[in-house]
This record gives C-alpha cells, structure tokens and sequence, in this order.
C-alpha cells in the first residue's frame, strides 16, 4: 500500500475526479440519458392520449405501443408519431397497461388505472367512435338499452337530461383540467441529477473502501 | 445500450445473472490485488457515470459507454468493475432494469474483457504510439463488440440479429468514434502521468514499478 502514499499516487485520481466533476457540472445543463424511455399516458375526452419520449426530451418517432387490459389480453397497437405521441379509444373499461417498445430493448410502461378512464364511462363511449348523436339508437350497452326503451315516457326525459348535462360537465371539466393533468404526469418524469449522480459515486468509493478495509484486515 | 426489464425472456434473464456472477466471482478471486482498489474505485464511477450523462449530437443525444476504457484500466477487474456501475445504475437510475443487470454486465462486460486482453498484448512495448493506438482500437472495439452482444441478447426475444446490429450499430457510429478517441487520449495521457496505472512499464522508470494489472 506503501506505494499509494506518495504524492504521485495520489495525484491521479485527484486529477481524474476534478475533470470528473468538471465534466458533470458542465452537463447538468441537460442532463440526461438517452437509453431509457418514458411515456405517460392521460384522458382526455373519451379517448386516451400517450407521449413517449427519451428523459432528455427528445420524442421517440416510431415506438410500438401496446395496450394491455388487467388480464394482460392485448386490446390494441400503434405507432408514435413524429411528435412521440399516440392516442387511442380506449375499447373497454379496465386498468389499462401501456407498454412501450422502442428500438434496442428500450421498454417501458404505464398504468392508467379504471378510475382514470371512470369519469368517461370509456366501455360505453367506445361505441361512439363513428358518431356521438348517431349512437343511441345502435348503443348495445344496457343503460343505453333502457333509455332507448323507455325515451317516450316524461321520467326519462329528466333522465336525458342528467345525462347530458354530466356529459357537458365531464367535457369542460377534462378540457380545464388537460392542463394541470399533463403537468401532474410530467412531474412523475424522472430525470437525472447531479445530486444522484454523486451520491452514486460516493456509493461507489464506500463500497471499494469496505472491500479495502476486509481485504487489508485479511492481509495483516 | 442498456436492456429494461422484461425485454428478455425469465430463462435468458436469470441464465445471464448465473454466467455474470460467475465471471466476476472468478475475475475478483483470481485477479483482485488490495493496491487496485482505488483504481477500481475511480474508474468504475467513471463508468458510472458516463453513461447518466448525454451529449447532445446532431439530432439526437449520445452517452458514453465507456467498455472499452475500463477494460484497458482494469484487465480483468473490468467485469466486476462494470456489473457494480450497473447495479447502481439500476438502483438509482432505474436506467437499465433489476433483471437485466446480468445480461447488461455481459453485454458491456465482455467488450470490455476483450479490450483490456488486446491492450495487455501490447502495453509492454516501448513505442508508445502503438500503446496510443491500441488504446484507441480497444476503445472502438469495446462499443462495437457490445452493439453486437446487444444484438446477440436481443435474438433471444426474438428480433433478427442482423436488423438488431445494424441498428445499434448505426445510433452507435458517433459513439464509437467519441470512445475511441476518449480512450486513446486518456492512455495517451496516462503513459505520460502515470504509465504504471494501465500497467505499462517505461524504459527508464524513476518509480519502482507498480503491480502490473495481470499478476
């Protein structure tokens, strides 16, 4: 170990970790890897919108993205576009699981959860897909079924209503609220800083230094 | 060039887990000396984070990976150097996946193995510039090589090697000329600073020379 001691030994690794933290600092400006991928996923309306991209913020053009329902049953598939984003009409009500598959065993996911998709009633809108008026009448959903049935009588009107009245709330509200969701999701993104960077080096100089220490205690 | 969870199959996952931990074990048992220790230490965080930091290139943005490097620094330490970088990596980075951390300590493991048996063949010669040039290849090499061990896992889930490694190859390209220089320049400096640090041994060597990296 003796030969550690002198100042030439030392002064290396002093070297190497200064251009280390040089290197790091001069970095943080965007600091990023670009071998992990993130997407995110929101409701907006009757339909789900997802954007994929890279933690720098760079979108990822032409990922595959899958969407599996809570029984891992594939529903559906999809590309990204050039903006990384992907959206889709969700086919049934259920905890959907959005997998993403970039290039280069880049994968990753996200869970969009039942009550997310709940304010849309998504497995009834679905349906929807060619026409919200023209619905109605083909709308093979039992709560559709019994309005349908019974439109001639006055309750039912009062029904109508309510119906549409929630469905003008849901839309304002989804449109007010888009927003404050994006941001909400955005701040689930993880990012890379120096302060982890760090802490990542000091892991690993800890570790080595309790090898040092069992390997020199063997030793003497 | 780090695989995420549940892109390998569980058998290709956990056989890769056994062949790495059975690698470093064998590299730590038979190669590890106490003086290399705080080397280790300042190269493997060197790998550690090279790959968290990307540099923005033209339309996309690149990180270092660095095999070739830590191979030419560590000999055979390299592969257990590289498997803790990762683990770390995974942990707090969740760059890479927990699963895969097996199949990445091969992928980049092994170029960096190969670099460091290159650059052992030649550092005992007096013409530095070969050492320089080597240095360079290795640092080349390693990336190379881990595109192509990339692309070997990735059969494993079922996509074609050749599309596989044409891909990686070619988002790799500006890569493997960065690392190649980076690696080259940083032997060339170390032969100047201190040549015994990748176990070379100068002619007229003022200092007793160090343990070599392979004893």
């Amino acid at each position: 170990m003796k030969k550690f001691l002198p100042v030439q030994g030392i002064k290396l690794p002093g070297a190497v970790i200064f251009g280390l933290i040089i290197f790091v600092l001069l970095s943080t400006t965007a600091p990023s890897f670009a071998h992990k991928v993130n997407i995110f996923a929101y409701v907006e309306g009757n339909k789900v919108f997802t954007e994929s991209y890279f933690p720098d913020g760079r979108k990822v053009e032409g990922g595959t993205v899958e969407v599996y329902d809570s029984q891992e049953n594939k529903l559906l598939s999809g590309t990204t576009d050039t903006e990384g984003k992907f959206n889709f009409v969700p086919p049934k009500k259920d905890n959907l699981k959005i997998v993403l598959i970039a290039t280069m065993g880049h994968k990753n996911s996200y869970l969009l959860s039942a009550e997310e998709l709940g304010g849309t009633a998504a497995g009834e809108e679905s349906a929807n897909e060619s026409g919200q008026e023209a619905a109605q009448t083909e709308n093979t959903s039992p709560e559709s079924n019994v309005q349908a049935v019974s439109s001639g009588t006055g309750a039912a009107a009062v029904q109508v209503d309510v119906q549409e009245i929630k469905k003008i709330i849901d839309q304002s509200l989804d449109q007010k609220l888009a927003p404050i969701m994006r941001q909400l999701v955005k701040g689930e993104e993880e990012k890379v800083s120096p302060a982890q960077i760090f802490g990542g080096i000091g892991y690993i100089f800890g570790i080595i230094g309790i090898i040092l220490y069992f390997t020199k205690k063997k030793a003497s | 060039m780090h695989i995420s969870d549940g892109v390998l199959s569980n058998p290709v996952c956990i056989g890769c887990y056994a062949v790495a931990i059975g690698v470093a074990a064998t590299c730590i048992k038979t190669k590890m000396e106490s003086q290399d220790l705080p080397k280790i230490a300042v190269i493997t965080s060197v790998f550690f984070v090279a790959s968290l930091i990307s540099v923005p290139l033209g339309p996309t943005s690149v990180h270092l990976i660095l095999p070739g490097l830590v191979g030419v620094a560590l000999g055979a330490m390299a592969f257990p150097s590289i498997m803790l970088g990762l683990v770390l990596q995974a942990l707090l980075f969740q760059h890479g996946g927990l699963t895969t951390i097996g199949a990445n300590s091969l992928m980049m493991g092994i170029p960096a193995l190969t670099a460091g048996f290159i650059f052992h063949q030649v550092r005992k010669s007096n013409n530095h510039r070969l050492i320089i040039t080597a240095g360079a290849v290795c640092g080349a090499l390693g990336t190379l090589l881990a595109g192509v061990c990339l692309a070997v896992l990735l059969v494993t889930a079922g996509e074609n090697f050749f599309g596989v490694a044409k891909v990686a190859l070619a988002a790799h390209v500006p890569v493997i000329i960065i690392e190649s220089i980076v690696t080259g320049a940083a032997v060339a400096f170390l032969l100047k600073v201190k040549p015994d640090l990748i176990g070379v041994r100068l002619k007229n060597d003022r200092f007793s020379p160090s343990v070599s990296l392979d004893s």
